[in-house]
């Protein structure tokens, strides 16, 4: 049983020790370099502790450059995604799944089939089309892509959270008169809360990293999400490393903030919602 | 439970009929465009039937690039499964911060992936990038070497970093179907004397069959489908070592400009993916247990 | 109710704005400082001219080939677009682009073209863009580095060959050359055909000569210079090459400019930063040139009051005191495209052009020598665009440099890949 248990320890100590390698010290490495001097970010000896502090490359992104009106948009498009997404997929998870009806299979798998189109194939098409109908330059344009391609999977985790609420308490509701609406709005949302809090921020992520789609609808300036910008604010012909690194933290700052506040939800909601 | 045939369509509705209008109306774009020899998009071309298709169908391009997407979802396939199964094993043990690393894991998905782009350019760099200075360093290597310079070098490298932000939510998935074993199961396999390798392969994995259902047929597709950490990192080269097919398709329509071309490329795409999943569903979907 | 609101104030600018022309101006100088200046220079241009609105659109280089076409289908393009050479025969081959040359001719009169700049917009009887700006690749060092081996800046090929042989040193790349599919590799692999006598790739009727034993040169002087380069020159664009000569880590590169990033991240030590004309091939003094890349404004609107306030707008650019303001968006790097630009006294009062004013001049004296492949000598035909939006020079060199095949071999694969894209 000891020998087990040691390797079991070499193991655990192993891939920890990978995982926070690979996964954490990238992360360390960025934001600490966004301090770093711009001839420490370039210099051929890398540094790992850093030897210069600067702050020159934060004040010259959030300073003179659209930052924030970059955030505001990334934030209008990421939210609206979700709150739509969820509504769609709530009700399309309810139907598919407390409500068997005929062909309920086939719509289960096609919807995750949707992922068989690729974006690139759909790209020009869809910009043909929403010119036809005035779409372009606009957070709407956005939204419905990042709707499209947050759905399909919200519904299939959706799905595992509703299941694990017994029918025997909504079957109780409605003998008790309680219609289909409150039924879902009293009982069915509230319990499946955790689940959807992280269905609801997993379509914010599809939408807060979408980038193909929104460097190709939005012209505007005053339109552009984040990653957009972040892409355009480097010159063709230069790379300003610390520029970039700032940027890329500062991309990455409001979703990491978002996390620290309902990360916990996210994981556990995900991951004791036991997923079947 | 009963049908409710009227009921249940109204709940989906809404949200098939976006999809399919979103999905279907573009497919038929792209459809026709195929029969026709439209170079610049706007532009008129001649109507050639299914002439597009028996062309493309001979060209090493295609032959070449439908390897490459072979390849890449067979290497992220790997990668990945392996990056997801040890975050989410060693995840389930107990351990001091095991919450915060929980909790936090997550964090290269949840970045854009431009920013994931700018990590890994930096951090591979041959000049100042730290891991060829950390390689050096410990002896593994004599100089620096371009992560990007060789055909192989580069697709590996590409694979290892887009499994680097898709495994911790594969993982996270993971995880919430391991908690959904029952953890008797792991005790009575212990009295019988079983050690956690044979956990793992008779009760872990075996438990595991839908999620991993799920992810085997959308991990693929959306694998597939990468195009933008591929187009900002390579652009597809070194000599088109990284032209998955959708890069294939990207470049024919915008840098050749040949967008019939490309929409037959996306229509045999979207066949061949249809044609996968289809196949995948049948052979592998579970068998509903309620 | 704020709909409702909003509604009537926009009817009420609409009617304001009644005779107002609009024009929206596309370009793909995202940093913010050069975003800033232009946006001044419009700010002042809108002002003098109430009868006309301009709005700067700024978009990506790297979708812009996707973007330009498809809102020219979808009727949303700009009215003026900002672009490079082998772009523009994609616009004029849709009708997008509209011919200029009465336009670009009366400027000409006024302020003076450089012979060369006219070249790489004018092909089927027509000047499809305005011209504005210059770029031309020159090969840049550090002169302490050469003092420190004993040898002087190379003049010819095996000088220079000889030059990133002495100067490759633990942790020092000779010289940093790009290997990656890219437009950069495209620029410094054609300034090394330019100065081998191979800057023809057409024939005059169309055909294609790119197969030929000056190519070949140039493509087997690039391949043994390679080995000097970093190793992962093979992903390299422009900035990775400034920022390893930055750092020191290469010790000469081939660039537009190195001036932003060298005064910024390396000290910037103006007396110490070096620049001269690409080499050329033993015995081909005469024809030592480079690469250089003509930027210009391409008018995409054929509506009569649009078209002229588009024009006024670019005039109002060209003009001396404004016009020196308007490529010092980006200091060092922009080069004067007219003779009265390059006098403008706003081009030269600049602190960083004033700083490094030895190096702009040389800059500027190889920019005029500069030309473009597809575009010498009137054998200009528009399927040049499918051989430079694929980048197949770049292309035919990662045959050599990554499929090692040897150059003769790589070039005549490369002609017949051209010769299909072009067909």
């Amino acid at each position: 049983m000891i020998k087990e248990n040691n390797i079991k320890f070499i193991f655990l100590s192993l891939s920890l020790f990978l995982i926070i390698l690979i996964f954490f010290f990238p992360f360390f490495w960025i934001i600490t370099s966004s301090f770093k001097s711009p001839e420490e970010i370039i210099a051929t000896s890398t540094t790992i502790i850093p030897r210069s502090f600067t702050l020159e490359h934060y004040n010259k992104i959030l300073f003179n450059s659209d930052f924030f009106i970059y955030l505001k948009n990334s934030l209008i498009v990421s939210f609206s995604s979700m709150i739509i997404s969820i509504i769609l997929s709530v009700s399309a998870a309810y139907g598919l799944h407390k409500l068997k009806f005929y062909g309920n299979k086939f719509v289960e798998y096609s919807l995750l089939v949707t992922y068989a189109f690729p974006g690139v194939i759909l790209l020009v098409p869809i910009y043909l089309l929403f010119a036809k109908v005035n779409l372009l330059n606009s957070y709407f344009a956005l939204i419905i892509v990042n709707v499209l391609f947050a759905t399909p999977f919200a519904v299939w985790m959706l799905k595992a959270f509703f299941k694990l609420i017994p029918n025997e308490i909504e079957e109780a509701a409605y003998i008790d008169g309680a219609s289909r609406y409150i039924v879902i709005s009293r009982i069915i949302v509230p319990l499946a809360a955790p689940g959807i809090a992280s269905v609801a921020i997993f379509c914010f992520i599809i939408s807060w990293t979408e980038y193909l789609f929104a460097s190709i609808l939005i012209s505007g300036d005053n339109l552009k999400t984040l990653p957009v910008g972040l892409a355009g604010i480097v010159g063709q012909y230069q790379i300003d490393w610390g520029f970039l690194l700032s940027g890329a933290v500062l991309a990455s700052l409001p979703v990491i903030l978002l996390f620290v506040f309902i990360g916990k939800y996210f994981v556990s909601g995900l991951t004791e919602g036991a997923v079947k | 439970m009963k049908k409710n045939n009227i009921e249940g369509w109204l709940f989906v509705s809404p949200l098939v009929i976006w999809i399919c209008l979103i999905i279907l109306v573009p497919i038929y774009i792209a459809f026709e465009l195929s029969l026709f020899n439209v170079k610049i998009i706007g532009t008129s071309g001649k109507f050639v039937g299914i002439d597009n298709y028996i062309k493309l169908l001979g060209k090493s391009k295609f032959l070449n690039a439908s390897l490459n997407s072979l390849y890449w979802i067979i290497g992220n396939a790997i990668c990945q499964t392996f990056f997801a199964f040890t975050i989410a094993l060693t995840i389930n043990y107990k351990f001091p911060g095991k919450k915060i690393m929980a909790n936090w894991i997550i964090l290269s998905f949840i970045i854009p992936t431009v920013v994931v782009v700018v990590i890994w350019k930096l951090m591979l760099s041959s000049s100042s990038g730290v891991i060829n200075s950390v390689l050096i360093d410990i002896g593994l290597l004599d100089e620096a070497t371009g992560f990007f310079s060789s055909p192989n070098k580069a697709f590996l490298s590409l694979v290892l970093i887009n499994s680097w932000r898709w495994s911790p939510f594969l993982a996270l998935i993971i995880l919430s179907g391991l908690n959904s074993i029952n953890r008797e199961m792991y005790d009575a396999s212990k009295v019988d004397g079983a050690n956690f390798i044979q956990q793992f392969f008779f009760i872990t994995f075996p438990n595991l069959k839908s999620v991993l259902f799920v992810l085997g047929l959308v991990g693929t597709l959306l694998s597939f489908n990468i195009f933008d950490i591929i187009w900002l990192i390579t652009k597809g080269g070194p000599s088109s070592a990284t032209t998955t097919l959708p890069l294939l398709i990207y470049e024919t329509a915008f840098t050749k400009f040949r967008i019939s071309q490309a929409a037959t490329l996306s229509i045999i795409t979207s066949l061949l993916l249809l044609l996968f999943s289809i196949i995948f569903i049948k052979s592998m979907a579970p068998k509903e247990d309620d | 109710m704020n709909k409702i609101l909003l509604f009537f104030i926009t009817i009420l600018f609409s009617l304001n704005a009644y005779a107002v022309t609009n024009v929206t101006f596309w370009h793909m100088e995202g940093v913010p400082h050069r975003v800033d200046r232009i946006q001044t220079l419009i700010d002042e241009f809108n002002s003098a001219n109430p009868d006309i609105n301009v709005t700067q659109e700024v978009q990506n280089w790297g979708e812009i080939y996707a973007k330009a076409p498809a809102s020219v289908a979808a009727g949303t393009a700009p009215e003026i677009l900002v672009g490079i050479p082998d772009f523009t025969p994609i616009l004029a081959d849709m009708g997008a682009a509209q011919p200029v040359e009465d336009f670009v001719s009366e400027l000409d009169s006024k302020y003076g073209f450089y012979q060369k700049a006219l070249d790489q917009y004018t092909y089927n009887g027509h000047t499809w863009a305005v011209p504005l700006w210059n770029m031309g690749l020159s090969l840049w060092y550090r002169k302490s580095d050469f003092e420190a081996a004993g040898i002087e800046p190379p003049k010819t090929w095996s000088d220079l060959k000889k030059a990133a042989k002495a100067l490759t040193k633990d942790g020092v790349y000779g010289i940093g050359l790009p290997g990656n599919k890219q437009l950069y590799t495209d620029q410094t692999i054609y300034s090394f055909m330019v100065n081998s006598g191979a800057e023809e790739i057409y024939n005059s009727d169309g055909t294609l000569r790119f197969d030929n034993p000056q190519t070949v040169a140039a493509y087997d002087v690039y391949k043994e210079l390679y080995q000097y380069s970093a190793p992962d020159a093979a992903n390299w664009t422009w900035g990775e090459a400034e920022a390893c000569f930055a750092s020191k880590g290469c010790a000469m590169i081939l660039q537009f400019t190195v001036i932003s990033t060298y005064d910024s991240q390396a000290g910037g030590d103006a007396s110490d930063l070096g620049v001269i004309q690409i080499p050329y091939a033993n015995g081909k003094a005469h024809r030592a040139g480079t690469v250089s890349y003509v930027n210009s404004a391409m008018i995409m609107t054929a509506d009569e009051a649009k078209m002229e306030a588009s024009k006024k707008f670019l005039s109002f650019l060209m003009e001396p005191g404004n016009y020196g303001r308007f490529i010092n968006m980006e200091p060092g790097l922009f080069l004067p495209i007219t003779e009265a630009g390059s006098q403008d006294s706003t081009y030269w009062d600049d602190p960083v052009v004033v700083k490094y004013k030895s190096q702009v001049e040389t800059m500027l004296d190889n920019s005029t020598r500069g030309s473009l492949f597809g575009f010498t000598n009137g054998n200009t035909f528009t399927s040049i665009s499918s051989i430079s939006a694929q980048n197949l020079l770049a292309q035919t060199l990662q045959l050599t440099l990554i499929d090692g095949k040897s150059a003769k071999d790589a070039v005549s694969e490369g002609m017949e890949i051209m010769t299909e894209a072009i067909e």
